[in-house]
C-alpha cells in the first residue's frame, strides 16, 4: 500500500518532468521566421507561439493592404490618385488608413514646425534620392518646388475624412511614417493573437512585442552611423517598445565630391544640415517613433531635446557631427555604450 | 536496509529523471530546425533566401574552399562564400547597393537585393549579442 502510494507519487513527479520540458522547448524554439518585400523595403518577422505562422501571413496580408494604399510607385495606389489630381477642386474620400496616416503626420508637422512634412513630395522627387539617378537641383528650381511644400495647405476634413491638395503639381510623401503606421499595424495583429513574444523589423523600423521568450529583453544594436552595416555603437535593452532611426547614412549620393543625404529639409529644400548625422527614438508608437526620428534629425540636437521635453514616454539617442552620442535620461540604464571603433564619446550629462 | 521493492524504485527514479533531461535536450534540438535542413551549431551561419525560400545554409566557420553561387531570375546575381565571410559579387540589379554592401562576417549582419528579392543573413545559433541593428 505505501510502495503504491511511493508509485503514484514518482509517476506524477516524472511526469512533470516530461510536460515541464516540453513547454519549455515550445516556448523558445516554436516560432517563425520570415522575409517579405513589401513597401519597397524588406520586412523580417521572428514571431513565438503556436500560432506564429498565421500571425506572421496576417501581418504580411495587412502590409500589402497598406503598400496598395500609400505606395508612390504603384500608380493605382490611392496616393497616386491624389496626387496625380493636386490642384484639381475634387475632394477624395480617404480611407482609415489614410486618414490615421495623415492626422498623425499632421500632427507632428505642427509638433516640429514643419521641420517635418509630409508636402515634402515634390522636392524628393526632384533630387531623385531613391530613383538610379540623383541629381543636384539649381537653387531656382528648388525655390520654385518649395512653393509646393506646405502642410498647412492641406484641405483635410477629419469628420468627413475627405482630402484634397490645393495646388497643381503638389506631392504627399509618406516616406518618412508609412512604414511606422505599418509597424504599429502589425504589432496589433500580434496583440489580438496574444503573441507574447516577437521582433518585427519593417527596413529599419523595428518593434518588439513583450521579452525573448526566455524573459530577458531584447537586445537592439544601434547603427554606428560611420561604419559598416550591422556594425553598432551601442546595445539597447527593450521590451514592448519600437526603436526607429534616421541618418545620413541610410541612402546618399556623391556628386563633385560633395555627399547628398535622402532626408530633404523641407524649409530649405536641400538635405537636412543640421548637427546631427544620426537620430534615434523609442518609444510605444512607431508611428511616432518614425515621424519624431525625422523631424529631430532635421530639427538638430537642442531643438530636438526641447521637443521630448514636451513628449511623454518619448525617448531619444542623438548622434552628432562632432561624434558626440547624447541619451535622454530615462534610456541610460537600459543603454551599454559598446563602441568598437573608438571613434565616438558617451556624453552621459546633459 | 533496502529492500527488493526499494531499489527497483529507485532505479525507477533515477532512470525516469535521466530519461525525461535526455529525451528534453533532443525535443529541443530537433524543434529548433524547424525548416529540416542540418545545421552545424557551432560557428557562423550564412542564411540565402530568395522571395522569403530558404536556397542555401553554409557554414561559414567550417567552410574551406571558396564557394561561387549564381543565382538566376530577372536579374542574375553572383554571391561568394569563404572561410568566415559572404558577399554578393554581381547582380546586373540597377541599384548594385547589395554588391555595395561588401563582405558579411558577424552574426545579425545582412546584405539584401531588393530587385532581385535575395537576402543572405549570418546568424550564430549560440551566444548572439544581438537580436537586431537599427539602422
Amino acid at each position: 500500500m505505501k510502495n503504491n502510494r511511493i508509485l503514484i507519487f514518482l509517476f506524477f513527479l516524472i511526469a512533470s518532468f516530461y510536460l515541464n520540458g516540453c513547454s519549455k522547448s515550445n516556448e523558445s524554439n516554436n516560432y517563425v521566421e520570415k522575409e517579405s518585400f513589401q513597401m519597397g523595403t524588406i520586412i523580417s518577422q521572428k514571431i513565438y507561439g503556436s500560432n506564429a505562422e498565421s500571425s506572421a501571413n496576417k501581418i504580411i496580408k495587412r502590409l500589402n493592404s497598406i503598400e496598395e494604399n500609400m505606395s508612390l510607385n504603384i500608380n493605382t495606389s490611392t496616393l497616386s490618385w491624389i496626387n496625380t489630381n493636386s490642384g484639381e477642386s475634387q475632394v477624395f474620400h480617404v480611407n482609415d488608413d489614410i486618414y490615421n496616416v495623415l492626422s498623425a503626420a499632421k500632427h507632428f508637422s505642427e509638433l516640429s514646425q514643419g521641420a517635418f512634412d509630409i508636402t515634402v513630395g515634390p522636392l524628393v522627387k526632384e533630387w531623385g534620392v531613391f530613383t538610379d539617378d540623383p541629381h543636384v537641383p539649381t537653387q531656382s528650381r528648388i525655390n520654385e518646388l518649395l512653393k509646393l511644400v506646405n502642410y498647412k495647405s492641406i484641405e483635410f476634413d477629419p469628420e468627413k475624412k475627405t482630402f484634397r491638395l490645393p495646388i497643381k503639381g503638389q506631392m504627399i510623401d509618406f516616406g518618412a511614417i508609412a512604414k511606422g503606421y505599418a509597424a504599429d499595424e502589425a504589432v496589433k495583429i500580434c496583440r489580438k493573437d496574444g503573441i507574447k513574444s516577437a521582433y518585427i523589423n519593417l527596413g529599419g523600423n523595428v518593434y518588439v512585442v513583450g521579452n525573448k521568450p526566455d524573459n530577458t529583453p531584447w537586445k537592439i544594436g544601434i547603427q554606428n552611423p560611420r561604419a559598416a552595416d550591422g556594425k553598432y555603437i551601442g546595445i539597447l535593452r527593450i521590451s514592448d517598445k519600437t526603436v526607429v532611426t534616421s541618418g545620413d547614412y541610410e541612402r546618399f549620393f556623391v556628386k563633385n565630391g560633395v555627399r547628398y543625404h535622402h532626408i530633404i529639409d523641407p524649409r530649405t529644400g536641400w538635405p537636412s544640415n543640421s548637427d546631427l548625422i544620426s537620430s534615434t527614438i523609442v518609444t510605444d508608437s512607431s508611428i511616432s517613433a518614425d515621424a519624431l526620428s525625422t523631424a529631430t534629425f532635421v530639427m538638430g540636437l537642442n531643438k530636438s531635446k526641447e521637443l521630448l521635453k514636451k513628449l511623454h514616454g518619448v525617448d531619444a539617442i542623438f548622434i552628432t557631427k562632432d561624434k558626440k552620442v547624447y541619451i535622454t535620461e530615462n534610456l541610460r540604464r537600459y543603454f551599454d555604450f559598446q563602441d568598437e571603433s573608438g571613434e565616438f564619446t558617451y556624453v552621459e550629462k546633459g | 536496509m533496502l529492500k527488493k521493492g526499494d531499489i527497483i524504485l529507485l532505479l525507477v527514479i533515477v532512470l525516469g529523471i535521466l530519461s525525461a533531461v535526455f529525451f528534453g535536450r533532443e525535443d529541443a534540438v530537433s524543434l529548433s530546425n524547424t525548416s529540416g535542413i542540418p545545421v552545424d551549431n557551432i560557428g557562423i551561419t550564412a542564411i540565402i533566401k530568395k522571395n522569403d525560400k530558404v536556397i542555401r545554409r553554409i557554414n561559414l566557420t567550417s567552410l574551406n574552399k571558396r564557394e561561387v553561387i549564381n543565382i538566376s531570375g530577372v536579374h542574375k546575381a553572383t554571391i561568394v562564400a569563404e572561410k568566415n565571410r559572404i558577399c554578393f559579387l554581381e547582380s546586373d540589379c540597377p541599384d548594385k547597393i547589395c554588391v555595395k554592401t561588401g563582405w558579411l562576417s558577424q552574426p545579425g549582419e545582412i546584405a539584401v537585393c531588393l530587385p532581385n528579392k535575395i537576402i543572405i543573413k549570418l546568424e550564430q545559433d549560440k551566444n548572439q549579442n544581438v537580436d537586431g541593428v537599427v539602422k
